[in-house]
C-alpha cells in the first residue's frame, strides 16, 4: 500500500504550522478577551445576587420591624382607648357625684327657705292676726284697757291657741 | 475510483492545466482550504470580541455561549486547570469542526478528510501532552507514572513496570495514530458517501438531505470526539484530583 497518496510530510509540517499560527492570533486575539469577560461578568452577576439577597435581607428586616412596629401600635391605641374609656367613667362618676351634691344642697337650701318662709308666713300671719285681734277687741273693749295690755291679753291668748 | 464532490481548486487546476498558481494550489488544496478555515475563525473571533457588551447581542451571544460552553465542558474533565489548556483544546475544537464543516458547501472540501491534516493535529496534541507530562511530573516521575501501580512483589517489582512502561509506551505512540485515522476516516467516508449519493441524480436527493444532516452531526461529534480524547489525554498525565 502507498502512503503517498493519503500521507504528505510536507503538508503535516504546513498544517502544524497553520495550526500553530491560529493557536497564536486566537491566543492573542479572542482569549484571554472573552475569558475576561466572562470572568468579570460571572463576578458582577454574582456580586448582584449577592446584593439583591442583602437587600432582600435588609427588606425582610425592615418589613419584620414595621409589622412590630404596627403591632405595638396597635397595642398602644388599644391601651390608649382603655384609658379614655376609664377616664370617661371616672369623669362621669365625678359629675354624677358631682351632680348629686348640688342638687342636695340646693334641696337643702330649698328647705331651708321654705322653713324660713314659713316661719316668715307665720309670723306675719300672728302680727296681722295680733292686729285684726287688737282692732277688734279695741272695738269692743276700748273704754277698759290700754294697748300694753292688750297686747299682752292678746300675746297670751295666741300661745295658747299655737300650744292648742 | 473513490468518487469525491469537486472543489473550486480542482474544478480551476482542471480548468487551466497550464497554469503553475492552479497546479501548486491544488498541489496543496488542503493547507489551502485549512487556510480559508483559519480566515475564517479570525474574523470571527476577532468580530466576537469587538465591542463587547455587558447585554449581549445575538453574535455576543453565540461565541460567549461557544466559549463558555468549551470552558465547562474542559472543566469538567480537567477540573482546575482547565483553563490553562482551554486555548488549545479550544482553538483544536473550532478549527477541526470548521475544517469538518467546510467541506459540506459546495464547491469546498473538508481538509479532515486528509490524513496529513489529522495526523499533524493528533502531533500537536501528542508534543503538548508530552511536554506537559515532563513538565508537570519531571522525566522520571512520568517514566514512573508509565511504569504503573501496583509494583508488585519479588521479581514482580522489577518485571512487571518494565512491562507496563514498554506498554505505556507503546500507547502513547499509537494515539495519534488512532486519533487521526478515527476523525479523517469519519469525515472522508462522510465526503465518500455524499459523492455517492450525489451520483444517483435526483433519486438520491431526499437520502443525501438526510445524510447531510447526519454529515453535520458528524462533524460536531467529531470535533468533539478529538477534542475530548486530546482533553482525557491532558488529564491522564496532571497531577490533580481527577487522577
Amino acid at each position: 500500500m502507498d502512503l503517498s497518496q493519503f500521507f504528505n510530510f510536507k503538508e503535516v509540517i504546513a498544517q502544524m504550522a497553520s495550526f500553530i499560527i491560529l493557536l497564536v492570533i486566537l491566543k492573542l486575539v479572542f482569549w484571554p478577551k472573552m475569558l475576561k469577560f466572562l470572568d468579570e461578568r460571572r463576578a458582577r452577576i454574582a456580586a448582584d445576587f449577592a446584593k439583591i439577597e442583602q437587600a432582600k435581607e435588609e427588606i425582610s428586616k425592615i418589613k419584620n420591624d414595621y409589622q412590630a412596629k404596627l403591632d405595638n401600635i396597635d397595642q398602644a391605641a388599644l391601651a390608649k382607648i382603655h384609658e379614655a374609656i376609664a377616664e370617661g367613667r371616672k369623669i362621669t362618676d365625678e359629675v354624677r357625684k358631682s351632680a348629686h351634691l348640688e342638687a342636695q344642697e340646693i334641696i337643702e337650701n330649698a328647705r331651708l327657705n321654705i322653713r324660713h318662709e314659713l316661719t316668715k308666713a307665720k309670723e306675719e300671719l300672728k302680727d296681722k292676726v295680733i292686729d285684726l285681734t287688737i282692732q277688734v277687741a279695741e272695738d269692743i273693749i276700748r273704754e277698759k284697757l290700754t294697748q300694753d295690755q292688750d297686747r299682752k291679753l292678746v300675746r297670751e291668748f295666741l300661745d295658747k291657741v299655737d300650744e292648742a | 475510483m473513490i468518487p469525491e464532490f469537486p472543489n473550486f481548486i480542482g474544478i480551476l487546476s482542471k480548468f487551466f492545466p497550464k497554469n503553475e498558481f492552479f497546479k501548486f494550489l491544488f498541489e496543496w488544496e488542503n493547507i489551502v482550504f485549512s487556510l480559508i478555515v483559519i480566515a475564517i475563525i479570525v474574523l470571527f473571533a476577532w468580530l466576537g470580541v469587538r465591542k463587547m457588551k455587558i447585554i449581549p447581542d445575538r453574535r455576543q451571544s453565540f461565541f460567549e455561549s461557544l466559549a463558555e460552553g468549551l470552558d465547562e465542558f474542559l472543566k469538567s474533565l480537567l477540573g482546575g486547570s482547565s483553563r490553562k489548556y482551554l486555548p488549545f483544546l479550544g482553538t483544536l475544537f473550532i478549527y477541526i469542526l470548521l475544517m469538518n464543516l467546510i467541506g459540506l458547501i459546495p464547491f469546498m472540501k473538508s481538509p479532515t478528510a486528509s490524513l496529513s491534516t489529522t495526523f499533524a493535529l493528533a502531533i500537536i496534541v501528542f508534543i503538548y501532552v508530552q511536554f506537559t507530562a515532563i513538565k508537570e511530573l519531571g522525566l522520571w516521575g512520568y517514566l514512573d507514572h508509565l511504569a504503573g501501580r501496583p509494583r508488585g512483589v519479588m521479581a514482580m517489582i522489577v518485571v512487571f513496570p518494565i512491562f507496563m512502561l514498554i506498554l505505556h509506551l507503546i500507547t502513547e505512540l499509537i494515539r495519534p495514530i488512532s486519533l487521526s485515522m478515527r476523525l479523517r476516516g469519519n469525515i472522508w467516508g462522510d465526503d465518500i458517501l455524499l459523492a455517492v449519493l450525489a451520483g444517483f441524480g435526483a433519486a438520491g436527493f431526499p437520502l443525501l438531505l438526510v445524510n447531510m444532516v447526519i454529515a453535520v452531526l458528524t462533524a460536531v461529534i467529531q470535533a468533539l470526539v478529538f477534542c475530548l480524547l486530546s482533553a482525557i489525554y491532558f488529564a491522564l498525565v496532571l497531577k490533580q484530583e481527577h487522577n
